[in-house]
C-alpha cells in the first residue's frame, strides 16, 4: 500500500520536526529536515541542572518516533491553536448548566431505588445464610465490624459492580495513550486476573494537561541527571536536614512562574492542603470554603479548629450574604468577632470544569478583609494564555491572592504541590507548617521534572515548545467541548477548561459509557456520588496537549455512536452560544469545528 | 337583628364548607377518625390537634433553626458599620528575630544528602541528621533502577489510583512490602506522613474507641482527631497503664453496643527512639478484644535482624498486627508510606482511605526504588549488624557523657539527647532549645550535622520534651561514628561551660 506508507512517512517526518523544532513553521521544518546534523547547540545551564535543549534528538529510529508520539502526538496542522483572551478583570459569567428532560431524572432515582432494596435485601439473606462472605459485617467473638454495613453499603452494592471502570492498571507512560494490562474478572468483579496481554488507549483519563508525561526529552533527561546527582531521595524533613540546593532553586522558579515572592513545596498535593490549613488558622478562626471544594481542603480545615462554612459553589451572591452574616454575627455564642476569615476556592473544580470567579472574589476582598486561598491544583499550568493559573487568565496580580496553592502532579506530570505566598509568609511557615516540619521532603527527581517544565512552559529551553503545549491545550479543551455541545450532550463547565464533564444521570450508564468507549480503545475516568451529587454520574474527560485533531475526532466519533446507544444526548440547546441547536451529525461537527471552536463567543 | 344576620350568615358559611368538605375525596375518613377519637371528651380532640399542629410546625421549620437561636437582626447600615469596623488579625503572625534566625539556620545541603555532605556555607560535615542509615542513597544498584523506571514511566503518574494512576510498579511494589513482611496485603499511599493520618480515619468513626500511646508522633495525632472517635490515652509506654485504662474502657462501655476498639502506638518512638512493649500490648490487646494499629514508620528497615520491624525484633509474625504503617521515606531513600494487613484491610483502604483515593499516586520510580532497597535489605543482611556496631560505638561514648542522657532504647539508631533533670535544675537554662540550638551550631562548627527534634508545639496534644535527635548511619565507618559522637559530646561541654551555675 503505497500511499499508506508515504502517509506514514509524512508523519514520522512531521513527528521529528515536531520534536527538532516545535513552534517553527512549514519553512523551518524544511530546512531542518534537509540538514539533519546540524550543529549542536551547547546546552543551556540555567541552574543546577544541564538541560539538553532538545537538539540531541536528530537522528532518531522509526520506531523511537513512534514511540514519541504514543506519547505525545505531533500536530495535524498549525491552526490547531488557540490563546485564550479573558476580557482583563472582568467577571466571569456562569456556565448555563442544563437540565436533563424530567423521564431522566426519573429514571435515575428509580434506579437508585432498586439498587439500594435489592442491596438490603441481599443484606438481609446474607448475613444470616452466607456468613462466611460477610464476616466482615458482623460480631465476631467480641469484636465489632471492622467496617459497618452502612458505611460501606454503597461501596459494596454500587460501586463493586462496575469495578471494572475502576484502577484499571497501567504501564508505561499515561501520555497521549496509555497502555492497560488486559484484566478479567469471573466472578463479578470480585477478583481479576491478567490475561498478560495490553491494550494502548487514547489516554481522556489523566491529569497530563500539558503532556509532560514523557518518557524522553528534557523533562525525562532532567530528572535523569538528578537521579544521578541527588539520588532519589534527601532521607530527612525540610526543616531538619532534608533541604538541598535543588530545593531551593525549584522553590524560586515556582514562585517566579506564579508570580510570587517566595514558595515552599510538599512531596504530595493531598497532603499540601492537609498540611496548609492548621498552621493559617486555628480556634476562633473562620474558613469560608466553596462547597465543592477538594477532599484534601476539608481534611485541612478540619485539622485546623477554625469553624468552618460553606457556600453554593460559585455563587457570588451566596457568598456575600454569607460573609456579611458571619462578620455581623460574630462567633457563635460570643458574638466576639472572627479573629480572622480565611476564604478557600479551587481555581478550576476538578469535577464541574468551572473556574472560580475570581475578579469577584478579589474586588469583595477589598471590602470585607478576609484572606483568600486559591487552590490551583488543577488551574496551573492549564489556563491562561501564560499557564500561571487563574491570576494569568483573569489579568489579576498575583499579590490580590494571599496564598496561591497549586499542586505539580497535574499539568508538571510530576507529583507534589506547593504554597506560593509573601516571603514573611513562607519564613513564618516554615516553622508551622506540619508538612515541612515532619513529612518527608519532595524527591529530587521529581525537582527535575518541574524544572524542566516550567522552564519550557516560560520558553527558557527548547523555545517555542512551552507556547505550542499551552496553545494546543487551550485549543484541544475548546474543540471537544464545542463538539460534544454540538452532538446534543449536556456538559459542565466554562469553555476554556480543560476538563469536561459530560453527563449520565442514570448510574447504570457509567459502566456502559465506559466500557463502550474501552471497546473502542479509549480510557476515560466515570464519576458519581459520593465525589459528584447522586443525580449528576457523569464521565470527566481530562484534555490534554498531547493529543491532536485526529485523536479528538477519534472521540468525538467514539462519543456519538454511544450517545446514540445509550441517549445521552438529551441537551436542550440553551447552553450553545449564536443560536445554534443540538444534535448535529458527527462529520457536521468536525468539519466546522476547527474554525468554531476559535471564535468568541458574544 | 344584625345579630340574627350575623347568625344565619356564620350557619350558612359554615354548611357550604362542610359540604365542600364533604365533596374532598378522603374527607369521610378525617370525619369518621375525629368522631371516633371525639368520644365525648374534647380535651382528648383537643390535645390531638396540638399535636398535629406541632407535627406540621416541625415538618414546615427550617433546618438550620436551632443554630439560629442566638441571630441578632441587624439592619443593612448597621451590618455595613461592622463589616468598616472589624479588623481582622495578620494571616500570620510575622516572625520575631530568634524564629527569624531559627529559619535561617535550617542547614541546606549541596548536592546529594549522603553521609558527608556539603552545606551551603561551604563547610562539608558527617550527615547525623538523615534517615539514610543504611547508606542506600547513591546505591548504583537503586539508582540504575530508578532511572530504568522514570524512562519506562515518566516521572509523575499523573492521576489517583483509581483512575488509572495504578502501575504495574505499585503492584509489583505492593507484592514486594506483602512478601518482605510476611503480610497477606498492603497498599501505597504518596506520602508517609499522610499514610496512618488514612489509615486510623478509614476504620475508626464517631463513637468507636481509640486506646493510644501518649507520646505518638503528630501524623497519629491528626489521624485520631479526624476520625472524631472517643479517645483515651496511656502513659508513655507503661504497659500498667494501658491495662488500667483498657479496664475503665471496659467499665465505662459496659452495656452499650459494642463498637469498634483500636489500640494505637508507635514501633520505634520518633520522638524518643525508644521501642514498644510489644508482646504485652498484643496479649492485652487479645485480652481486651483490640485492634492494633502499629505505626512502624521510624522501624521498618531499622530495626530488626533483617529490618523487617518490630514484629521481627520481637519474633512475632507479622500478621498479628492487625494493621502496620510504614515509611518507604525512611531508609529505603524512596518515598511514600504503606500499610500491611489482611486483604480486607487493604481493599477498604482502597476505597475509603482518604490519601489513597483522593491524591496522585506514588512516582512509579519510587515504588521501584522501595522495590530495589527492600531487595538489598533481604540480600545483605549484615548491614543492620554493621548499624547496630556503629550505633553501639556511638552510645559508648555518648553514654558516658556529662548533662545529658538518651531515653533511647540502647540498639536505636534514632538517638535522642535530653538534658539530665539536675543539670535543669543546677544551671540557668532559660530556653532549652535555645541551648540545644547552640549544640547544633557548635557540632556542624565542628564537622558533625546533627539536628534538635524539630517539632510545631501549638499542634501537638502533648509537650514534647526538647531533644537533640541524631540518627546513625552506615555511611560512615566506626572510627567516624565515634570522632562524630567525640564531637557531640565536646560540643555539649562547650555549650554548658557558657551557661552560669545558679547559687542555691
Amino acid at each position: 500500500m503505497p500511499s499508506n506508507q508515504t502517509k506514514l512517512a509524512s508523519l514520522f517526518a512531521q513527528a521529528q520536526a515536531q520534536i527538532q523544532l516545535p513552534s517553527s513553521g512549514s519553512a523551518t521544518m524544511n530546512s531542518t529536515s534537509s540538514s539533519p546534523v546540524a550543529a549542536e547547540p551547547p546546552a543551556p545551564s540555567l541552574g543546577i541542572i544541564n538541560y539538553t535543549s532538545g537538539a540531541s534528538t536528530n537522528n532518531l529510529s522509526p520506531e523511537e518516533i513512534k514511540k514519541r508520539s504514543m506519547q505525545f502526538a505531533p500536530i495535524s496542522h498549525q491552526s490547531h491553536r488557540y490563546i485564550p483572551h479573558h476580557p482583563k478583570g472582568q467577571p466571569l459569567s456562569d456556565p448555563v448548566e442544563e437540565e436533563p428532560p424530567l423521564f431522566f431524572l426519573l429514571t435515575t432515582y428509580i434506579s437508585y431505588l432498586i439498587l439500594i432494596i435489592f442491596g438490603h435485601v441481599r443484606d438481609f439473606f446474607g448475613k444470616r445464610f452466607k456468613k462466611e462472605k460477610y464476616f466482615h459485617l458482623v460480631q465476631q467473638n467480641g469484636y465489632a465490624p471492622l467496617t459497618s454495613d452502612f458505611d460501606s453499603f454503597y461501596v459494596r452494592r454500587l460501586k463493586a459492580r462496575l469495578d471494572d471502570c475502576f484502577a484499571r492498571p497501567t504501564i508505561g507512560v499515561p501520555g497521549r495513550y496509555v497502555t492497560l494490562l488486559d484484566r478479567v474478572t469471573k466472578d463479578h468483579c470480585q477478583t481479576f486476573s491478567f490475561t498478560g496481554t495490553t491494550t494502548d488507549c487514547l489516554n481522556l483519563s489523566s491529569y497530563n494537561y500539558l503532556g509532560f508525561a514523557q518518557s524522553e526529552g528534557q523533562c525525562a533527561d532532567a530528572a535523569e541527571e538528578v537521579i544521578r546527582r541527588y539520588g532519589t531521595s534527601s532521607c530527612s524533613p525540610r526543616s531538619v536536614a532534608g533541604t538541598t540546593d535543588l530545593h531551593i532553586e525549584t522553590e524560586d522558579l515556582v514562585a517566579r512562574f506564579v508570580g510570587k515572592e517566595a514558595a515552599m513545596m510538599f512531596s504530595m498535593g493531598y497532603a499540601t492542603n492537609a498540611a496548609a490549613f492548621p498552621s493559617l488558622v486555628s480556634k476562633g478562626c473562620l474558613i469560608i470554603s466553596d462547597e465543592l471544594n477538594h477532599a484534601s481542603i476539608r481534611f485541612g480545615a478540619r485539622l485546623s479548629g477554625a469553624v468552618i462554612k460553606t457556600f453554593k459553589h460559585n455563587d457570588m451572591t451566596d457568598f456575600e450574604r454569607l460573609l456579611r452574616e458571619e462578620i455581623s454575627q460574630g462567633q457563635p455564642r460570643t458574638h466576639r468577632p472572627w479573629k480572622k476569615i480565611l476564604v478557600v476556592v479551587e481555581g478550576l473544580f476538578s469535577m464541574e470544569g468551572t473556574m472560580c470567579n475570581l475578579p469577584v472574589l478579589v474586588a469583595l476582598k477589598k471590602k470585607y478583609k478576609y484572606y483568600l486561598f486559591v487552590d490551583e491544583a488543577h488551574s496551573i499550568g492549564a489556563i491562561g494564555p501564560n499557564g500561571r493559573g487563574v491570576c494569568d487568565y483573569f489579568g489579576i496580580d498575583p499579590g490580590e491572592v494571599d496564598i496561591l496553592m497549586g499542586t505539580l502532579t497535574k499539568s508538571f506530570g510530576a507529583t507534589g504541590g506547593y504554597l506560593a505566598a509573601d516571603k514573611a509568609i513562607i519564613d513564618a511557615l516554615k516553622l508551622a507548617n506540619i508538612g515541612y516540619v515532619y513529612a518527608e521532603p519532595m524527591s529530587p527527581p521529581v525537582l527535575g521534572q518541574i524544572e524542566a517544565a516550567l522552564r519550557t512552559i516560560i520558553g527558557e529551553i527548547v523555545p517555542g515548545e512551552g507556547e505550542e503545549r499551552l496553545q494546543r491545550l487551550s485549543f484541544n479543551a475548546r474543540y471537544l467541548r464545542l463538539g460534544l455541545k454540538r452532538l446534543g450532550f449536556i456538559t459542565y463547565g466554562h469553555d476554556d477548561s480543560p476538563i469536561i464533564p459530560l453527563m449520565l444521570y442514570a448510574p447504570a450508564k457509567m459502566p456502559a459509557f465506559s466500557r463502550e468507549m474501552l471497546k473502542r480503545k479509549i480510557a476515560v475516568v466515570v464519576v458519581s456520588y459520593p465525589a459528584t451529587p447522586l443525580l449528576t454520574a457523569r464521565v470527566r474527560f481530562c484534555v490534554s496537549a498531547s493529543l491532536n485533531k485526529d485523536d479528538l475526532d477519534t472521540i468525538l466519533r467514539a462519543c456519538d455512536e454511544i450517545g446514540d446507544l445509550l441517549m445521552l444526548k438529551f441537551s436542550s440547546g440553551t447552553g450553545m452560544e449564536h443560536g445554534e441547536k443540538p444534535r448535529w451529525k458527527v462529520e457536521d461537527v468536525i468539519r466546522k469545528g476547527v474554525m468554531d471552536a476559535k471564535r468568541d463567543v458574544l | 337583628m344584625a345579630f340574627h344576620d350575623t347568625l344565619v350568615y356564620i350557619n350558612s358559611t359554615v354548611e357550604s364548607i362542610s359540604a365542600q368538605f364533604i365533596r374532598i375525596p378522603g374527607s369521610a375518613i378525617v370525619l369518621r377518625y375525629v368522631r371516633s377519637s371525639y368520644q365525648n371528651d374534647p380535651m382528648r380532640s383537643f390535645l390531638e390537634l396540638c399535636l398535629f399542629l406541632f407535627a406540621v410546625r416541625y415538618f414546615l421549620a427550617s433546618k438550620y433553626s436551632f443554630a439560629k437561636k442566638d441571630f441578632i437582626k441587624l439592619s443593612t447600615k448597621e451590618v455595613d458599620d461592622l463589616v468598616h469596623e472589624w479588623t481582622p488579625e495578620p494571616l500570620v503572625a510575622p516572625l520575631d528575630e530568634v524564629d527569624q534566625a531559627e529559619v535561617d539556620k535550617i542547614p541546606v545541603i549541596i548536592g546529594i544528602s549522603g553521609p558527608k555532605v556539603k552545606l551551603s556555607t561551604g563547610k562539608s560535615v558527617m550527615n547525623l541528621a538523615s534517615f539514610n542509615m543504611l547508606n542506600l542513597l547513591g546505591n548504583e544498584q537503586i539508582r540504575e533502577r530508578a532511572i530504568k523506571t522514570v524512562r519506562e514511566n515518566g516521572v509523575g503518574a499523573c492521576g489517583p489510583s483509581g483512575f488509572y494512576g495504578t502501575q504495574e510498579v505499585h503492584i509489583q511494589t505492593e507484592k514486594d512490602i506483602s512478601n518482605f513482611l510476611r503480610v497477606p496485603a498492603s497498599i501505597i499511599y504518596a506520602q508517609a506522613f499522610n499514610t496512618i493520618s488514612s489509615t486510623i480515619p478509614a476504620f475508626a468513626k464517631r463513637g468507636d474507641i481509640i486506646v493510644a500511646d501518649s507520646a505518638i508522633g503528630l501524623a497519629i495525632q491528626k489521624g485520631i482527631l479526624i476520625s472524631r472517635s472517643t479517645i483515651r490515652w496511656f502513659q508513655h509506654n507503661d504497659m500498667d497503664d494501658l491495662e488500667r485504662v483498657l479496664q475503665q474502657v471496659h467499665n465505662d462501655f459496659k452495656g452499650q453496643p459494642l463498637t469498634r476498639r483500636f489500640i494505637v502506638t508507635e514501633g520505634l518512638f520518633e520522638n524518643g527512639g525508644d521501642i514498644a512493649d510489644l508482646p504485652k500490648i498484643l496479649e492485652l490487646k487479645y485480652k481486651y478484644k483490640y485492634r492494633l494499629i502499629l505505626d512502624e514508620s521510624c522501624s521498618i528497615g531499622v530495626v530488626g535482624k533483617t529490618g523487617r520491624g518490630l514484629t521481627e525484633y520481637y519474633n512475632i509474625p507479622a500478621t498479628e498486627v492487625d494493621m502496620i504503617v510504614g515509611s518507604l521515606a525512611t531508609t529505603m531513600c524512596a518515598g511514600g508510606g504503606f500499610c500491611a494487613g489482611s486483604e480486607y484491610v487493604v481493599q477498604h483502604q482502597r476505597i475509603s482511605g482518604n490519601g489513597y483515593v483522593f491524591s496522585a499516586a506514588l512516582p512509579g520510580y519510587l515504588a521501584a526504588t522501595a522495590s530495589e532497597a527492600m531487595s538489598i535489605m533481604q540480600s545483605s543482611p549484615e548491614i543492620f549488624t554493621q548499624l547496630l556496631a556503629n550505633t553501639r560505638a556511638f552510645r559508648a561514648i555518648i553514654d558516658k557523657m556529662n548533662y545529658m542522657y538518651s531515653p533511647s532504647d540502647p540498639d536505636s539508631p534514632l538517638i535522642h539527647l535530653q538534658l539530665n533533670p539536675e543539670v535543669l535544675e543546677s544551671r540557668k537554662i532559660d530556653d532549652e532549645d535555645k541551648f540545644l540550638q547552640d549544640v547544633v551550631d557548635e557540632c556542624i562548627a565542628n564537622g558533625v550535622l546533627i539536628s534538635r527534634n524539630k517539632v510545631v508545639p501549638s499542634q501537638e496534644v502533648f509537650p514534647v520534651e526538647s531533644t537533640l535527635k541524631i540518627m546513625i548511619t552506615t555511611g560512615l565507618t566506626k572510627r567516624e561514628t565515634e570522632k562524630a559522637a567525640a564531637v557531640v559530646k565536646a560540643a555539649v561541654s562547650k555549650v554548658m561551660s557558657k551557661v552560669p551555675k545558679i547559687k542555691h
